[in-house]
């Protein structure tokens, strides 16, 4: 290669992309999860890849076709898949089949402590520790998205028509019913759980307030809502689906009834696909259609730091490792950059 | 997607280029038609192509294969104000989840049930953004059983909708039927739909490609129209009897007119309004325009200029309920530009 056009791409490349690796897995890169200093990657080839700063990536074949979802559970990973099984995988390559559904998907896990969640259809499947069989929570359409609060006591199950938030009391889930018209997806309980979120089918977010169900809705947005991320002390729910990063305060009484969003990280005319907190800050790393990345503060007057460059396909994960380190951002390509977030001494 | 008609200039999503929207065969049709032997066949004589095959839960038996998925006919209203507007949730969650798959496919099938209504299927087409992005209705195929057809569009509706909806008809047991009482079924499907194309088997015996990535669906085929198709006798004993109707006009339409007009006829009586189709010739245009239409959602484009030398007439196709009471000759009369 010519030597001026070499500078030139080594000057074009972002401070990360220089001190960082590329991987090109040649699978979409669906969803990651941090276990550790290592962070797990399920692919649309059905393999978890686990990524870790100075090694190669260790990869284990887990499902048939694509990894659907993920959970971390202690030093593991859940996953489910759309051969129907629901697995626990360890980094060193070992496979537990919690649960084969058969010809019906696994469409999403979530975990907390030593509980294990997973759905398929329209029920989800309960393992706590000393019972073999699950507990079985049914719902009139497909679960469309599992969250646990952070005690673990309530799990949220987004559907069509709104989410049904289980309790947990003496052993027995009991059910109360949000209703919202339309159909909802990703769920999310806020920090202080006193709201739960959920991504719409439209191009719209929707919450409630738990205590007393009040509705919130959030709209405006050109695109579906694909990710979201809870950001800093206030705090802000950073949303997908725009040409920014659109941040809705959940401070005071109120939330964000009846206020406008900061909206960060302009992509120009690519639209926001990724959203990931960067944990102890008010910033937000923002991945776009066209596989670029901003970080920005949660301040419309501060400027972004671009932080991948355009790869030509949309960024569908970026995680960021347990003692803050290593940031990994992956796209529907399957092209992976790991790198550390700090520069080194 | 636009609801109720409106023009864009700037049309990015269909784009015959595009290869990696994976294009999406409907199949619908009564229980025992023979969906089930299509499947298979479908499954079967792959000739090195990957399909992925969506079935009802109440399927029959005997499909087995790793690129089968179960679906479970949700269907979800839209929170847009359309009132029509009703979508298969499962399938949008389906499509997305074999859209991240590593290896591509070359076609996706989805069966549904005996007694579904196809506008469901067909409409997550034009209103989920993901759906369209990545995906493409390709056709909408029915089962008809020649023995039975007659009698299942008189006890139900949905029969009735199954071939008004449809691009292309097999009409399956032939065997087992009489010639002149093939010639009257035949009528009484054109009699609904005059457009779609009508293939008479045995065992679903017609050949794959002319029921898999047929493109009906695409703008381009609008084109196809023939006109000599449209001249629909349309005497029939219920109102509520799915019919055709059609117009055509070689004074060029004003487009503000047009518009309004078209834009009022979705909004209005877009739940009997079951297909639209149309090429149009707009005054001051140079370019063809061409949409089609379900229900109150459409999809419009320019489509290139004239060809040379050929006549530059608008047709319009509509294929419904109760065409009769929607004043759709005067109403597309009234688009003439003066």
């Amino acid at each position: 290669m010519n030597a001026d056009l070499e500078k030139l791409q080594e000057t074009n490349k972002t401070e990360l992309e220089r001190r960082g690796s590329i991987f090109n897995i040649g699978a979409p890169a669906i969803e990651a999860v941090t276990i550790r200093n290592q962070i797990a990657v399920g692919f649309g080839d059905g393999t978890v890849r686990f990524f870790q700063s100075g090694f190669e990536p260790k990869t284990v074949k887990a499902h048939k076709g694509v990894v659907l979802s993920m959970a971390n559970y202690a030093d593991d990973v859940l996953t489910g898949g759309d051969d129907g099984r629901f697995l626990k995988i360890s980094s060193d390559g070992n496979i537990e089949e919690i649960f084969n559904f058969g010809s019906k998907w696994v469409d999403c896990v979530a975990s907390h402590k030593d509980t294990k969640v997973c759905s398929s259809g329209k029920t989800v499947y309960i393992w706590t520790k000393n019972r073999d069989k699950p507990q079985t929570l049914d719902h009139q359409s497909t679960v469309a998205g599992l969250a646990f609060d952070n005690k673990g006591k309530r799990l949220a199950v987004s559907r069509y028509g709104g989410v049904t938030v289980w309790k947990l009391n003496n052993n027995k889930w009991t059910a109360s019913n949000y209703t919202w018209k339309g159909s909802h997806g990703t769920v999310t309980f806020s920090p202080d759980t006193k709201y739960i979120v959920t991504a719409m089918q439209e191009n719209q977010i929707h919450g409630w307030r738990i205590n007393d169900k009040a509705d919130l809705a959030m709209r405006g947005y050109p695109s579906k809502i694909k990710s979201f991320t809870w950001v800093g002390d206030t705090p802000y729910l950073v949303t997908s689906g725009s040409s920014d990063a659109v941040c809705w305060p959940f401070d005071g009484k109120e939330g964000p009834m009846g206020r406008k969003p900061i909206v960060v990280a302009n992509g120009g005319k690519e639209l926001a696909t990724f959203v990931k907190a960067l944990n102890g800050e008010k910033a937000v790393f923002t991945g776009f259609t066209d596989g670029s990345v901003l970080l920005a503060e949660i301040d419309e007057s501060k400027k972004p730091i671009m932080i991948r460059n355009s790869t030509g396909a949309e960024v569908s994960t970026i995680a960021i490792s347990s003692d803050n380190s290593q940031i990994l951002i992956g796209d529907m390509k399957g092209s992976i950059l790991l790198s550390s977030l700090w520069a080194d001494n | 997607m636009y609801e109720g008609g409106i023009y864009r200039t700037n049309y990015k999503e269909i784009d015959m280029e595009n290869t990696s929207q994976v294009p999406v065969t409907v199949l619908t049709g009564f229980l025992g038609a023979g969906k089930t032997t299509l499947l298979n066949r479908i499954l079967t004589e792959q000739h090195g192509r990957k399909y992925a095959v969506i079935v009802n839960e109440f399927g029959e038996q005997g499909i087995d294969n790793d690129l089968v998925v179960d679906a479970d006919e949700e269907v979800f209203e839209m929170n847009n104000g359309c009132i029509c507007c009703t979508v298969r949730g499962d399938l949008i969650r389906i499509l997305s989840g074999l859209m991240k798959r590593a290896d591509k496919l070359d076609a996706i099938i989805v069966e549904t049930t005996g007694l579904a209504d196809p506008a469901p299927v067909a409409q997550t087409f034009f209103v989920d953004q993901d759906v369209a992005d990545r995906t493409k209705l390709d056709a909408i195929v029915t089962v008809a059983d020649a023995v039975h057809l007659s009698s299942q569009l008189v006890d139900h509706h949905e029969a009735e909708e199954q071939i008004a909806f449809a691009d292309v008809i097999l009409l399956n047991k032939v065997e087992l039927v009489e010639d002149n009482d093939i010639v009257k079924v035949n009528d009484r499907i054109r009699k609904i739909n005059p457009f779609a194309k009508i293939i008479k088997t045995t065992r679903c015996d017609a050949p794959l490609d002319e029921i898999v990535g047929l493109n009906a669906f695409s703008l381009d085929r609008v084109l196809d129209i023939e006109p000599d198709f449209l001249e629909s006798d349309h005497d029939h004993e219920h109102d509520d009897d799915v019919t055709s109707l059609s117009f055509v006009s070689d004074t060029p339409l004003d487009m503000d007119k047009f518009q309004v007009w078209f834009g009022n006829l979705l909004r209005t009586k877009g739940q009997d309004i079951l297909r639209s189709k149309g090429i149009l010739n707009f005054k001051g245009e140079e370019e063809r325009y061409v949409f089609q239409g379900v229900h109150m959602l459409m999809d419009a484009s320019p489509m290139g200029p004239w060809p040379k030398g050929k006549n530059r007439s608008s047709r319009v196709v509509f294929i419904g309920r109760d065409l009769d009471n929607m004043n759709l000759k005067e109403g597309f009369e009234n688009c003439k530009s003066a």
